[in-house]
């Protein structure tokens, strides 16, 4: 029995408690699913089943939601409100972090101390004052209202800082000998250097704002711009008459463009925390 | 007035003075090698000169027309950075053609540069390559060729050969100076290796300290250092040093006593009036013949005497180190068929090519006729 060797025992643990904590994690999702694709009443019977028993029962819901609530519109809206807080977080985020990390201008220490500062406080303490600077800007209930308090991150700022630090500044003066003008500079070299911080703050950026419940709920009181969080949030409210199975279709529908995102961007997911030292 | 002037030029970051009142000619087409100790503000000068610094006083003057308020790209300067700076995200082609790409010149125009370029510089069949994908020495060449397509009155090299190898370094500095035989473009270059500054330059430029210490063609920045500095960092092995006093003073004829503890010495030379007390006598190492044992030394030569430390064979010959007996360091450059037999060494010199100085480090010339 030479050459076979048992893999050491704190490999065997590791991964049984890697598969148990997985297996937690999975189980609320696959819960779900086993709920949806079910006869209607069958999951909660005295006889509950761990997999799915009907397919098209499942399709009829998904089908009644689409068709008999505002499902389609919200994700509309949360898609908007995503895309454009993205573009919005990335466009100003990258600007300033250029001029904070490669340049000096009077002044700068101090704004970016305040900018950091930001970071410190807690969005429960800033959400009312944002809240009534939108109010008086006529932006309840609109799509500005809804991305605009959201687009300067200084989260975002502070990361995008950190990766422009890294550009050479001969590369930059380079440039500037070269000819190139300053937005040029921040177009051609500068942004380009940081594509890989950009694509990880865009993903960080949509998987707050898809999650982001509590903003949309004050600023949006309106059914027509209700994001897919706020729906979901109509299923599960204790009035509702909607019965269970419903409901999970709702949170279902709510959680596949997340599940199917993270899917696609795994690996540039877990890079992304490690390399920003926060959860999402 | 000269191609590229720079007048009284002085340059401070905050209290610290890194340029002092430099002043220089530089004429069209001409290779101008800027070397010196690292931190003396031989970069500092040359992104003056580009404009990627601002001047504390002084102006900076090409082809007449004061550059201090133009913008860098409109200079007609070129830079070469000693990190290469290239784009990562660009190819070779279009790091190359950044410049002209930057002021939206037509592609064909833009092709036929670029080309032209890569032709001279050899870079053809890496056009379509990154940065990562190429050695050392071919990101030189394409930090040349971003250069080059921009048809600059005035090229600028900082150090950008040390990163390279001792033999592609080599290779590189006869790459350099054929191009600027084909070019014919003003090179301004800076280094802090002197062996590579006298290799290449028509006009050295040695700085020390913000000051530029002397300017002019190196073998005769060799023979005719303006002070001490000069000397002592152009030519390896070093010019050796050797404290004496002045005795006695008259036309042709300066009496040294205490040369390297107690010798005395005769130099052919008539100084100016009223020197006296401590000097310094330099000699080239190769000036210095080892005696053989009990050997009588030549009429008039300078005689010294020490302790061998250490010995270089390098094949051709040796270098020989020595202390004589106050503590002075001397080298000397014996050839291969020349006996050097330890521990005590006998060398003689002639004293025709000793260089003076005095305490304050500035050259003592002979007056009148001789030249020295
Ligand atoms: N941007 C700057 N701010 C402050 N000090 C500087 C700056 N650039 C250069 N210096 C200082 O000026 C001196 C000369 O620098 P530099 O011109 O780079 O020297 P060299 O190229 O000869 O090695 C150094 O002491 C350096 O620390
Ligand atoms: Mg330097």
């Amino acid at each position: 029995m030479t050459g076979m060797s048992l893999p050491p025992i704190w490999t065997i643990l590791k991964w049984a408690l890697a598969l148990s904590i997985a297996a937690v994690a999975l189980f609320p999702i696959w819960w779900m699913v086993n709920v949806v694709f079910a006869l209607p009443g069958e999951p909660v019977s005295l006889n509950p089943r761990l997999w799915p028993t009907s397919i098209p029962a499942g399709i009829d819901k998904i089908r009644l939601i689409l068709t008999e609530t505002d499902f389609l519109r919200a994700y509309g809206i949360s898609l908007l409100y995503a895309v454009l807080t993205i573009a919005g977080v990335l466009i100003i985020g990258s600007l300033a972090a250029f001029e904070f990390a490669l340049f000096d201008f009077p002044g700068r220490k101090l704004l970016f101390g305040i900018v950091m500062l930001s970071l410190m406080v807690p969005t429960a303490v800033t959400i009312i004052p944002t809240y009534l600077l939108t109010s008086q800007l006529g932006w309840l209930n609109t799509m500005q209202g809804l991305v605009i308090p959201g687009v300067a991150s200084a989260f975002g700022l502070f990361m995008l800082i950190q990766f422009m630090r890294a550009i050479p500044m001969d590369m930059i003066e380079a440039a500037r000998l070269d000819g190139a003008s300053h937005f040029q500079v921040y177009w051609h070299v500068a942004l380009p250097l940081c594509s890989n911080a950009l694509v990880t703050l865009a993903i960080l950026t949509f998987m707050q704002t898809w999650g982001n419940y509590m903003w949309p709920l004050i600023v949006s009181s309106r059914p027509e711009m209700y994001t897919v969080g706020q729906v979901v949030g109509l299923f599960n409210s204790p009035l509702s008459h909607q019965t269970v199975d419903t409901v999970m279709t709702a949170n279902l529908l709510a959680a596949i463009p997340p599940l199917l995102f993270f899917l696609i961007f795994q690996r540039k997911i877990v890079e992304g925390i490690a390399m920003s030292g926060t959860k999402g | 007035m000269a191609f590229l002037d720079i007048a009284a030029v002085t340059k401070s970051f905050g209290a610290q003075g890194v340029l002092k009142d430099v002043n220089l000619s530089i004429e069209r087409g001409e290779f101008v090698v800027f070397v010196g100790p690292s931190g003396c503000g031989k970069s500092t000068l040359l992104r003056i000169i580009t404009g990627l610094e601002t001047v504390t006083s002084g102006t900076i003057s090409i082809e007449g027309e004061v550059m201090n308020d133009v913008e860098p790209a409109r200079r007609g300067t070129a830079m070469v950075f000693q990190s290469y700076a290239l784009y990562p995200h660009m190819t070779t082609f279009q790091n190359v053609s950044f410049s002209l790409r930057m002021a939206h010149r037509a592609r064909d125009v833009i092709v036929d540069k670029v080309q032209k370029a890569a032709a001279i510089l050899q870079l053809d069949k890496l056009l379509e390559r990154k940065p990562g994908q190429l050695s050392g020495g071919q990101k030189q060449r394409v930090a040349i060729g971003r250069a080059i397509v921009r048809e600059p009155r005035v090229f600028l090299f900082d150090e950008p050969l040390s990163n390279l190898d001792a033999e592609l370094r080599v290779q590189m500095r006869a790459e350099l100076m054929e191009l600027h035989r084909r070019l014919g473009t003003t090179m301004i270059y800076v280094t802090h290796d002197q062996v590579e500054a006298m290799t290449l330059a028509d006009k050295m430029v040695v700085m020390h300290a913000g000051r530029v210490q002397q300017a002019g063609k190196p073998l005769d920045l060799y023979d005719d250092p303006d002070n001490r500095f000069v000397a002592g960092f152009v030519g390896s092995p070093k010019m050796n040093f050797l404290p004496a006093r002045v005795q006695s003073s008259g036309p042709n004829a300066l009496g040294l006593a205490g040369v390297g503890g107690a010798g005395e010495a005769t130099l052919p030379f008539t100084a100016p009036p009223g020197l006296a007390g401590p000097v310094e006598i330099g000699l080239r190492p190769e000036r210095m013949r080892p005696l053989p044992p009990g050997a009588p030394p030549p009429p008039n030569s300078i005689v010294l005497e020490g302790q061998v430390t250490l010995v270089e064979e390098l094949g051709s010959e040796s270098y020989v180190h020595m202390v004589l007996a106050d503590g002075t360091p001397v080298t000397l450059r014996a050839g291969r068929d020349e006996t050097v037999e330890g521990p005590s060494l006998r060398v003689a010199a002639d004293p025709r090519h000793a260089l003076l100085f005095g305490p304050d480090g500035e050259r003592i010339r002979s007056q009148g006729g001789s030249k020295r």
